[in-house]
């Protein structure tokens, strides 16, 4: 007890170093990045294939992105809020697809549409786990 | 579903704490629990009438 109490101390009066959070950066824009640049090589991969397959799914599905919608939609466009920060994890597919105005495009007829959103969704908030785990990793509050 | 709770499970199991063999068991774990629940799941809203 007196020991995890001493490690919280520490971490707390520590200061964080610059390259923890450009390691967190790099977890965002390239999924599994961040722990393949610690030297996590396996952790890494299956971060980094496990997000990279379940987008590359998503947009097979026919799913979209999300992205935020003009004042004509009103406060229904705020609906759009929550699915896009949930997609802006997948890092720089996101910022790709949108700078390319590729994978917006809404295919609702197809059946798996849903499923393809949903995992696009999932993508992007499962990365944001990884990248705090990347940063955990660098601030050295985990192996 | 199957895909997406292995592929989900893979990411949880790898961030999770403890011993290479906690993390596997525990992905293990979140893996099951989707399956089972969205089975649960899918078989109580069959009965739904609406």
């Amino acid at each position: 007890m007196a020991y995890k109490q001493n490690v919280m101390e520490r971490n707390e009066d520590a200061e964080t170093p610059a390259s923890a959070w450009l390691l967190g950066l790099a977890a965002w824009a390239v999924p599994g990045v961040g722990h393949l640049l610690q030297g996590k090589w396996l952790r890494g991969l299956l971060l980094g294939g496990a997000v990279w397959s379940m987008f590359i799914i998503g947009f097979l599905f026919g799913g979209h992105l999300f992205a935020p919608v003009g004042k004509e939609h009103g406060i229904a466009g705020l609906m759009q809020v929550p699915p896009m920060i949930a997609d802006l994890g997948t890092g720089l597919f996101y910022v790709l697809c949108w700078t390319g105005g590729f994978g917006f495009t809404e295919n609702a007829r197809l059946v798996t549409y849903e499923y393809g959103n949903t995992f696009l969704m999932v993508a992007g908030l499962l990365n944001y786990l990884v990248m705090l785990d990347a940063f955990d990793i660098a601030v050295r509050r985990k192996a | 579903m199957l895909l997406f709770a292995g592929l989900t499970a893979v990411v949880f199991g790898a961030v999770g704490k403890g011993t290479h063999r906690d993390r596997a068991l525990y992905g293990v774990k979140v893996f099951a629990e989707f399956v089972v629940i969205g089975l649960a799941l899918a078989w109580l809203l069959y009965f739904l009438p609406f």
